[in-house]
């Protein structure tokens, strides 16, 4: 998806488990959903 | 050859409006606890800097929802034209806000009202004046060609249904050379296409 939008030079920061202990926890677990950050730069 | 996400089945109409349903709440009712972490616990869980986050009015931080800090991953130059997808109630626009200063400018874009006056009473409370916010959609972002430094997003990608045309707004907004900063939430295993197309598991 970033590729096809031209975007280069991917980062990624750490995963979070932002589900932990709310409601929708089960659910997140279930198919190994995790906060992620990235960083990604549009080309000249 | 490039593969791209199968769009989900939703009504975009549709899960527009149960989404700002959902954040209105988180506007105006926070306290009253919903299916994903919001407020101070959350900002704690993602990392933010208890002393930055302690300098912001309360009002925005009760409001905050978020999957991660996507300002943690670089700072934002001084002088900066930042634009951040889904503000919300304001608390990475008005941090961004004081990363790249005066001569700096940050627009805050949001489709839900309540959460777009919670982030202007925000930026007035701290007195920042290089905060502008903006009603709008994350598929037809309100900003013109290549006008903006830095996209940066919290947790808001993930609502929207057709992310490549998402991903190709924000790539009209950045200037060439301009990056983006984005938090989101990433599944590791494959979603059933009845689980893509479930509108009540987008907007909870």
């Amino acid at each position: 998806m970033l590729d096809h939008a031209g975007f280069v030079g991917l980062e990624w920061g750490p995963q979070i488990d932002v589900f932990s202990g709310s409601k929708h926890e089960s659910d997140a677990k279930e198919f190994d959903t995790r906060g992620v950050t990235f960083r990604a730069v549009k080309p000249h | 050859m490039v593969q791209l996400v199968k769009p989900a089945a939703v009504s975009r109409d549709v899960l527009r409006g149960n989404i700002q349903d959902k954040y209105t709440d988180v506007a105006t009712e926070p306290e009253q606890g919903f299916h994903f972490h919001t407020g101070l616990p959350l900002t704690a869980m993602l990392g933010y800097d208890s002393a930055a986050i302690d300098s912001l009015p309360a009002a925005t931080v009760e409001s905050f929802a978020g999957t991660g800090n996507p300002l943690a991953i670089g700072r934002l130059a001084e002088g900066a034209v930042v634009l951040d997808l889904g503000c919300g109630a304001g608390l990475d626009t008005l941090l961004a806000a004081r990363q790249v200063g005066q001569a700096g400018r940050v627009i805050g874009v949001d489709m839900t009202p309540a959460m777009l006056d919670k982030a202007r009473a925000g930026a007035a409370t701290l007195g920042l004046r290089n905060v502008e916010l903006r009603e709008g959609f994350a598929e037809d972002l309100p900003a013109e060609d290549a006008s903006v430094d830095v996209v940066i997003s919290n947790g808001v990608i993930n609502l929207c249904p057709d992310k490549v045309a998402v991903m190709g707004e924000i790539a009209r907004v950045l200037k060439p050379g301009g990056h983006i900063q984005i938090a989101d939430i990433l599944v590791h295993q494959e979603l059933p296409q009845d689980a893509k197309d479930d509108i009540e598991l987008w907007s909870g």
